[in-house]
């Protein structure tokens, strides 16, 4: 289990092109990616659309980022990166 | 065998039947006893690979028409493959033993219960993509095939009940050769799509949808007025020489668009367009026409999935006046209400739609709405000749409160220094009995007039003109209409101000000249019937149409009135 905390920059958050690609992404690795908002419970899948619109994170919050398998590492890094850069 | 109805072009089509009704379903959510728990499964899966290759297809299409559209495919498809989903009704299907529909059902409806609650509109909005997708894996279910006008396999003709605006946003124009409706007459909106894509219509033909099968060919007879279903060999044969003849005779009036539109002793008759954009093909025919006579901004809102911004409008507006430069363009102001909704609106249904909140009484009741449409339109006034038409108005009082939001919206836009034409001309459109009535009482504060006449006729003859039992009472050639008519010439005139006719008596190749006597000066129709519009006003001897209006004013039947048309079209001479 390897994590990260991310903060969400992009104006319009984790819905919408930046959310489907986010999802594509995250399909291409092998270990279990999850989101957490900060302070709360429920966790959820990355590879899932409809789960991450349920998250529906939005501009300026704050979440774990967190990878279980074989690829853990890369995976969090990378996808870290990747929303970090989103700018839409 | 062979049905009747009303035809909106002398044309004929010879194609495949495509029987277009939207997919509906009742919900309920059942459970198996007797069937196999992996015999379902593998139904489901079935059910989304078919779903999986419908969307493939449809992205294909799509993009090889270069389509802009091919966006919400991908989206869709994500929903469909989504992984959590997926896994939610095999276990229904496993667990609950619930059927693979219902499974698929019980998930999606959860779903999108949680999307439509979520604070942020922009997730609200998926809400609808789920129910989209839903309705395809429904459907698939079911085992129907899917119907969509956007993209079609292979040339064909429409049989429907009717088509709706939501129905026609995106069609594939290419491969749609006639439309077939049960409902609907000669100014329904299946009839002013049909004239725009120019192809053949036959509408209000009576239970045609029980008489025809899918993918069975047909013959649609715009000539005559009729549908031939299973047709003989000798028939198409022939309807396929008479096709030839058709278009021949359609060549000779095409070379009448680069003509000049005077009659034989030189009066010029202005030919606008009614447009819903700024479409691709008017822009080599600009030179032959004279502005855009009606500008349907009502399309802006229906072709959107919610209330399009200030910006959105700009652009529009804009982009139509930069293509018509130096031509008028009479931009209406939203007309909804009446035949035509916006869901995301949220109006209240009606009873009496025709005779409820439509047009500038919509406008009048929503400020900001109304605020939003002019700021955009005054904006956009810098870049062409604008004028700006109020619809549905009734009396002075209306005119003058939508005038005045006009005024403000001007001086708001003076004090944050954008640019605006100060001498934008504003009119109205004439529609109502009352505001005919009392024309010369507001001539004056007017800069010009529109008349309506599919709203005037259907007001005047108290007929609903979506109402198929009151058909033989919409009555397009009743004299009251030209009575109406020449009365308000009479008054536009005295006034010298502009008064045109944008309904779909101004295309008509009969009334053209019966409205050319009676004095108007300005006709604005669909660009398809320009040229032949052209032909008929070249050959108008203005002292018999002038005798041809008052003969008409003192008929006694509309059937009296169209007798008499007919005759004068005959003598016609080329």
């Amino acid at each position: 289990m390897y994590s990260k905390e991310i903060i969400v920059s992009n104006p319009t958050g984790l819905h919408a092109r930046p959310a489907s690609s986010l999802v594509s992404k995250a399909n291409s690795y092998e270990s279990d990616i999850t989101l957490q908002r900060v302070g709360e419970d429920d966790v959820y899948t990355v590879k899932s659309i409809i789960m991450l619109l349920a998250l529906g994170l939005g501009q300026g919050e704050k979440a774990i980022l967190a990878a279980d398998g074989p690829d853990e590492e890369a995976a969090v890094n990378e996808l870290a990166e990747f929303i970090a850069g989103l700018t839409e | 065998m062979i049905l009747n109805g009303k035809s909106i072009s002398r044309q004929i089509a010879i194609e495949e039947v495509l029987v277009y009704k939207t997919f509906s379903y009742e919900r309920s959510i059942r459970k198996y006893e007797d069937e196999d728990t992996a015999e379902m499964q593998k139904q489901y899966n079935r059910t989304k690979e078919l779903a999986l290759k419908e969307l493939n297809a449809l992205e294909a299409r799509l993009k090889q028409r270069g389509s802009d559209h091919a966006d919400f495919v991908q989206a869709h498809r994500e929903i469909l493959c989504d992984i959590v989903m997926d896994k939610e009704i095999v276990k229904l299907i496993s667990e609950k033993k619930l059927y693979p529909d219902s499974a698929i059902t019980e998930t999606y409806d959860k779903y999108i219960g949680v999307f439509s609650k979520n604070k942020n509109k922009l997730i609200q909005e998926r809400a609808a993509d789920l129910r989209d997708v839903l309705t395809r894996l429904l459907r698939c279910w079911h085992g129907v095939p899917e119907k969509t006008l956007s993209s079609l396999e292979r040339p064909c003709i429409i049989v429907a009940e009717e088509l709706l605006p939501t129905d026609t946003l995106s069609l594939d124009e290419k491969n749609i050769k006639g439309i077939i409706t049960e409902k609907g007459g000669l100014t329904s909106h299946t009839a002013i799509i049909a004239r725009s894509l120019d192809i053949p219509a036959l509408l209000g033909v009576a239970d045609v949808l029980e008489y025809v099968n899918d993918k069975e060919r047909i013959i649609l007879d715009g000539i005559n007025g009729k549908v031939i279903i299973s047709p003989t060999e000798e028939e198409i044969e022939e309807y396929q020489k008479q096709i030839l003849k058709v278009e021949k005779e359609r060549e000779i009036t095409r070379q009448y668009m680069q003509k000049e539109s005077v009659t034989k002793e030189g009066t010029k008759i202005d030919l606008r367009v009614n447009i819903a954009s700024a479409d691709i093909h008017h822009k080599e025919q600009i030179p032959y026409i004279d502005g855009v006579g009606l500008f349907r901004s009502e399309f802006l809102y229906l072709t959107q999935d919610e209330m399009p911004s200030e910006e959105y409008q700009f652009q529009a507006y804009k982009t139509v006046l930069q293509v018509f430069d130096e031509k008028p363009v009479v931009l209406r102001t939203l007309d909804i209400g009446g035949d035509k909704h916006v869901e995301y609106m949220k109006l209240p249904t009606e009873e009496n739609p025709f005779l409820g909140n439509r047009g500038v009484r919509l406008c009048l009741a929503n400020r900001d709405l109304f605020r939003s449409q002019i700021r955009a339109a005054l904006r956009a006034s810098a870049y062409g000749i604008l004028e700006i038409m109020f619809p549905m108005v009734t009396s002075v009082n209306e005119f003058r409160e939508a005038k005045e939001l006009v005024m403000e919206v001007g001086k708001e836009l003076d004090s944050e220094n954008i640019e605006w034409d100060h001498d934008v001309m504003i009119g109205i459109m004439i529609e109502t009995p009352a505001i005919a009535l009392i024309a010369d009482l507001i001539v004056d504060e007017i800069d010009f007039a529109s008349v309506g006449t599919n709203d005037l006729t259907q007001y005047l003859c108290a007929a609903d003109r979506m109402n198929a039992d009151v058909k033989a009472y919409y009555q397009d050639y009743h004299p009251a209409i030209f009575r109406c008519l020449a009365s308000l010439a009479e008054t536009f005139q005295k006034a010298g101000k502009c008064l045109s006719i944008c309904g779909e008596l101004a295309g008509d190749p009969l009334a053209i000249p019966v409205l050319v006597g009676i004095g108007i000066r300005t006709l604005s129709q669909s660009l398809t019937s320009i040229a032949h519009s052209k032909q008929i006003i070249r050959n108008i001897d203005m002292e018999q149409a002038k005798e041809l209006a008052v003969e008409v004013q003192q008929m006694k039947s509309d059937k009296d009135v169209l007798k008499c048309l007919k005759i004068f079209a005959e003598n016609l001479s080329d």
